[in-house]
């Protein structure tokens, strides 16, 4: 029940649909106790000969009237009361995505997709139907019931209404007997499921090695026992789930074998009229969807406070990164990189250790090194997606925390190596952060990315969509259209973080040569592998195991016959090989 | 080529047709429900008439002699036992044709699944092919436990109740039964609007899954573009897009659905009412009568109200029935000539043009003799084609001209057994599945004990697998993962020994063995020289020196081919290749990592 106080703020904004609401059911409670009412009349007049034609008629127009009074009613309050529950599952998500936007990628990595779109998805339909459903049942119910007993206890007779409903808690306790044994059986059920599923996944992850060793029917025998096992599974569920009909057909029989029993002798007694019988053992029906309506919403209601608590997690949840600056942009920044040692918070080596350099504005930088060395990791700090007590980041002197997010990342285009494309046309892909660029500024930075002769080869050029459900473009052709992306975005400092490694050598030179006249007074930093993308640098950072192991240009590192030169030698027999020479 | 995309109309009720056929494996279950079926409905519907008996000839009289009251009560409670009990009964035969069938439709695809092309694996994706077997199944299983009991037993009872209604009085009964096309009616009409509004506002949710997914995925581009308020806007557009769908449904649903079907109850109600009113008036009445007619109004309507709601069940389950058979349905692997096996061990590939797309050709003009006994090795930059190569070999993928042959027999002419007996690998990172030592080396073919012990101490496991709790019949943890990678690289050249085969493939695609492992399986290797054809996808320089022949290939062609003097001695690409390994190795040794 705690979950309606959790959701007070909703059902307070929305208190009047929820009032028309109630008001309705009790208006189509109070026109539902009618009919059986004016059938035992009418039962009576019968009986009694009282009937006349006029009368009959009355009876008639009268359930006419309120066959159409609660059809109308039903229709209104379905629309009024569902209205309300899909605002709140829209509420929830407009909320959940706009927090989102606020969280840094920390946020996200803490969180697996698949979870938070199952709290998205799931958990919100969840409390939807608490707010619809939950509160549809719990009115009408509570509504029918108190009217039905008290017409049966006052209007009719109580020791009738006391036999008649004696069978009803002894079903209350077989049921509850059923469900625990359902529930066990059910779990083994979906466990025997879960089991199919790895099974399945199995094998075709194995495909190849079925197929080589021949071991179709192997798997085909090992399958059918997997199979049989959640069959007789399901068996078990199914011997117990069909116990409920026959209980509610036995306890219902039982109840109107009472109450005619019973009732016949009070009738013969003179107590009570035909009339008042006939409409007892109608009332007695309208109790049945109550009963099952109670289990029903104790089920919805600790499902959405169990979904509730997720999703308010969600929305609680404060970024890992705060934005408390005040600086806004700078013209030709320049970067000082202080660090003392970094470390992921739950790792304790140090992933980067004394790194001093400063990157003045206009200049091109090249940081590498090996797999796992720590570049992406500088870049990281750069941009403020991680931070570290005893690593400083300062842009032209200022510390990168004083400065607001918005206007930070304004002053940096980042290229990822593993870009990302959204599912829209090309052009909007590239338009991405001046959506109101022209097509001709859009076709200059692909031009300048190596990617305008691609783009035009598609059938649809670049209204092509591409993304999940469009085009799937090559690594190399991502990659290209990200450096477009970031290009047109044109802050000043480019960074270019492993973004070339699934382009060929000789479009690599090409871009790099564009982007050395396009961005001349503008900072660059080329975070790669290839050595050859950094020869031009100004200066170039080799990173080793976190710490600087190298610092210089080109023809000064080769010269100082360390790693640098090591590698640039044999990535040059590598590419000989490579073309096949 | 997406096979879910060759759905056409006409395939749902060819479906749902089809999806029924299965249930005709168990007549003998489908009589017995049956005949329980239609015990139960007799016992239910007598019930009331009972009631009216009581009323009429007790009631209203006024004369309750205890005899005939004990026969009633008897009968009314024997009844009703008969009805439950029967009830339960048919409910259970129902289940366990249902999930009997679903057994069998299970193993089917999954057989059907395992025996497609390699190439049809690499169009779909693993998650959708699960899904077909496991969850496509479920919502069939639905069609037979909730869908199909449901519309047989509430079927059955309507026409039972109505006859028990034409017996008591068929006048009455007259007036129910506009009860009945009224609703079908509205039904229809409903199917009809329904429809359109249904998919528009699950389509419009895929939309904002779609875009919830995409959000959680590129955050980080969003956020480092300053975009999110557009982004949000965009969202929050599409959601209240959502919200009037579903609006459109619930105007639908509220106008046609519940509401109305109580509507035509009461209607019904007054309908009865009005004429059994009228009936008094011109002559006597059986209250008991209308005590029963009222009592059979409640039992008939909610059956049908509940069969509507079972309808969109009934759509799932053919829409995942179709899919369901588009699998059945679509190719087989299937070499139809086969009647040839390998003897020798001679390799013969001629001609050979393969590309995974027509477009893209990955093997190209491949023309070479392997003898038997042999020892050859293929190697190649990535991107050469040297994988694709044994693919071909294996009979994974069929060339797009060209053949292989082995023992001068082409490759699709020799019996599947044959081929997959003849050829062994030894792989890098083998499927190693959860079982017993015993079931990894053996995978279910009958070796006998002596030979597997034999291949086991070759590849120096044997020891090993004795020290483990139950030696070979210990079961392994999932996928190996509590071997090293070298015991699980040994534990598959047990497994390829035992099976005695006379080609064996040596794929040594990437180069991360410990030395000791390296030198078990040279050992082996050198053993088997001159027995068994060895073809080695090969990488370390050691491995690449012994092979009688090496054949160097470049995207897809073969650039060199001859021993490992004779191609040292060009200044060619091979000799090139060789350089760069031995740095590589240097450079390992060195502690500087390569960086690729």
């Amino acid at each position: 029940m705690k979950i309606f106080i959790d959701l007070e703020w909703f059902f307070r904004a929305y208190w009047k649909k929820y009032a028309m609401a109630v008001l309705l059911f009790l208006i189509i409670g109070v026109a539902d106790m009618m009919i059986p009412l004016l059938t035992g009349r009418l039962i009576d007049d019968v009986v009694n000969q009282t009937m006349t034609q006029n009368r009959l008629l009355l009876y008639g127009g009268i359930i006419l009237a309120i066959a159409i009074l609660v059809y109308v009613c039903r229709f209104l309050w379905r629309v009024i009361l569902f209205s309300a529950s899909y605002k709140l599952a829209e509420i929830l998500r407009q909320r959940i995505y706009s927090h989102m936007t606020l969280m840094a990628p920390g946020f996200f990595q803490n969180h697996r997709t698949g979870d938070l779109m199952a709290r998205a998805t799931n958990d919100i339909t969840a409390v939807e139907m608490t707010a619809g459903e939950g509160v549809l049942s719990a009115t009408d119910g509570i509504i029918t019931s108190i009217f039905v007993l008290s017409i049966m206890l006052f209007a009719i007779d109580w020791r009738l209404t006391a036999i008649a409903l004696l069978p009803f808690p002894v079903m209350a306790w077989y049921f509850r007997k059923i469900g625990t044994r359902l529930h066990h059986s059910f779990k083994k059920a979906q466990e025997e499921f879960s089991n199919l599923n790895d099974r399945v996944q199995e094998s075709i992850a194995g495909i190849r090695m079925i197929k080589s060793f021949g071991r179709e029917e192997f798997e085909d025998a090992d399958f059918l026992k997997i199979a049989d096992r959640a069959a007789d599974a399901n068996m078990d569920v199914a011997k117990t789930d069909s116990l409920y009909d026959p209980a509610i057909f036995l306890t219902v029989g039982t109840s109107f074998f009472l109450c005619v029993g019973y009732g016949g002798w009070l009738v013969h007694l003179q107590e009570l009229t035909l009339g008042q019988l006939t409409s007892f053992t109608m009332y007695l029906s309208y109790l049945i969807w109550p009963m099952f309506a109670y289990g029903w919403l104790m089920n919805i209601l600790e499902r959405g406070s169990a979904a509730w608590l997720r999703i308010s997690e969600i929305l609680e949840t404060r970024s890992p990164v705060s934005d408390q600056g005040e600086l806004t942009g700078i013209d030709s920044p320049s970067i000082e990189f202080d660090i003392q040692s970094y470390r992921y918070s739950d790792v304790s080596e140090p992933v980067l250790r004394d790194i001093r350099l400063n990157i003045g504005a206009g200049d091109t930088i090249g940081i590498v090194g090996h797999t796992g060395a720590g570049k992406s990791t500088l870049v990281n700090l750069l941009i403020r997606q991680y931070e570290g007590p005893e690593a400083r980041v300062n842009i032209s002197g200022k510390p990168v925390e004083d400065y607001r997010l918005m206007d930070l990342r304004n002053l940096m285009s980042v290229v990822p190596q593993d870009p990302f494309l959204f599912t829209a046309s090309i052009e909007e892909n590239i338009a991405l952060g001046r959506p109101d660029s022209t097509l001709e500024q859009v076709r200059e930075v692909a031009r300048l990315a190596s990617i305008d002769d691609d783009i035009v080869a598609f059938p649809n050029g670049y209204d092509t969509l591409v993304g999940e459900r469009g085009v799937t473009l090559s690594g190399g052709q991502k990659q290209r259209l990200s450096i477009a992306r970031a290009l047109l975005a044109d802050a000043p400092i480019l960074i270019l973080d492993d973004a070339l490694s699934a382009v060929d050598v000789a479009t690599e030179k090409n871009i790099l040569s564009h982007l050395k006249a396009a961005r001349h007074n503008k900072t660059t930093l080329i975070i790669c592998h290839r050595l050859t993308a950094v020869e031009e640098a100004d200066q170039i950072l080799v990173l080793q195991h976190g710490e600087q192991e190298e610092t210089g240009t080109h023809s000064a590192l080769i010269r100082a016959s360390g790693w640098y030169q090591r590698m640039f030698e044999y990535q040059k027999l590598e590419q000989t090989v490579e073309s096949g020479r | 080529m997406n096979q879910e995309d060759n759905v056409n109309n006409k395939a749902p009720k060819r479906s749902f047709k089809r999806l029924l056929s299965y249930a005709r494996a168990y007549p003998r279950l489908l009589v017995q429900a049956a005949v329980l079926l239609l015990l139960a409905t007799a016992a239910e519907v007598s019930a009331p008439i009972l009631v009216k008996i009581f009323i009429d000839d007790f009631v209203t009289p006024g004369k309750f002699p205890i005899d005939g009251l004990v026969t009633l009560a008897m009968l009314y409670i024997f009844l009703h036992l008969l009805s439950a009990w029967s009830g339960y009964l048919t409910a259970l035969k129902f289940n366990q044709v249902a999930f009997s069938v679903i057994r069998t439709l299970r193993t089917q695809v999954f057989g059907s699944v395992i025996r497609k092309p390699l190439s049809f694996f690499d169009h779909t994706p693993t998650g959708s092919l699960v899904s077909r077997i496991t969850n496509d199944t479920e919502a069939i299983k639905d069609l037979y436990v909730q869908v199909i009991p449901t519309f047989v037993r509430n079927s059955t009872l309507i026409i039972g109740i109505f006859i028990a209604m034409a017996i008591l009085d068929l006048r009455l009964m007259l007036v129910c039964l506009f009860f009945l096309p009224s609703v079908i009616l509205v039904m229809l009409f409903y199917q009809k609007y329904s429809a359109i509004r249904f998919h528009r506002a699950r389509s419009v949710l895929s939309q904002i899954n779609a875009s919830m997914n995409e959000a959680i995925q590129g955050m980080k581009v969003i956020q480092f573009m300053n975009q999110q308020k557009r982004f949000s806007r965009k969202f929050n557009r599409v959601s209240d897009d959502h919200f009037s769908a579903r609006m459109d449904n619930i105007r639908l649903d509220g106008m046609l659905l519940r509401p109305m079907v109580d509507l035509l109850k009461i209607l019904t109600l007054g309908g009865l009412l009005m004429f059994f009113g009228a009936q008094s008036l011109t002559g006597p009445v059986e209250i008991g009568v209308m005590y029963a007619f009222l009592s059979y109004l409640t039992r008939f309507t909610e059956p049908v109200i509940e069969m509507t709601q079972r309808l969109n069940l009934m759509q799932q389950a053919k829409v995942s029935g179709e899919r369901v058979f588009t699998i059945l349905d679509g190719e087989q692997e299937s070499f139809p000539q086969s009647t040839s096996s390998i003897s020798k061990g001679t390799i013969d590939f001629d001609n050979l043009t393969f590309g995974y797309d027509s477009n893209n050709p990955v093997l190209i003009d491949i023309n070479h003799q392997i003898p038997e006994g042999e020892f050859h090795a293929i190697v190649g930059h990535t991107g050469s084609g040297k994988s694709t190569l044994m693919s071909l070999l294996l009979r994974f993928y069929r060339p797009d001209s060209g053949q292989i042959r082995i023992d001068g027999h082409s490759i699709d002419n020799i019996q599947a057994e044959s081929l997959r007996q003849g050829i062994g690998i030894v792989q890098q990172d083998p499927f190693i599945f959860v079982g017993s030592f015993l079931d990894n080396i053996c995978l279910g073919k009958n070796i006998n004990r002596e030979r597997i012990e034999r291949a086991a101490r070759q590849a120096q496991i044997h020891d090993f697998i004795m020290m483990q709790p139950e030696g070979y019949d210990t079961i392994m943890s999932e996928r190996g993962s509590n071997l090293s990678t070298g015991q699980r690289q040994l534990l598959t050249l047990a497994r390829t020994l035992a099976h005695d085969p006379h080609i064996l493939i040596l794929d040594e695609a990437t180069a991360n063995i410990d030395s000791e492992t390296e030198a078990v399986i040279q050992n082996a290797l050198a053993r088997l020289r001159g027995k068994v054809t060895i073809v080695a996808i090969a990488h370390r320089l050691s491995t690449i020196i012994d092979a009688d022949q090496i054949l160097v290939l470049h995207q897809g062609e073969i650039k060199q081919k001859g021993t490992h003097q004779d191609l040292l001695r060009e200044d060619n690409l091979y000799r090139h290749m060789y350089e760069f390994q031995q740095q590589s190795e240097e450079l390992e040794v060195l502690g500087m990592e390569i960086t690729n």
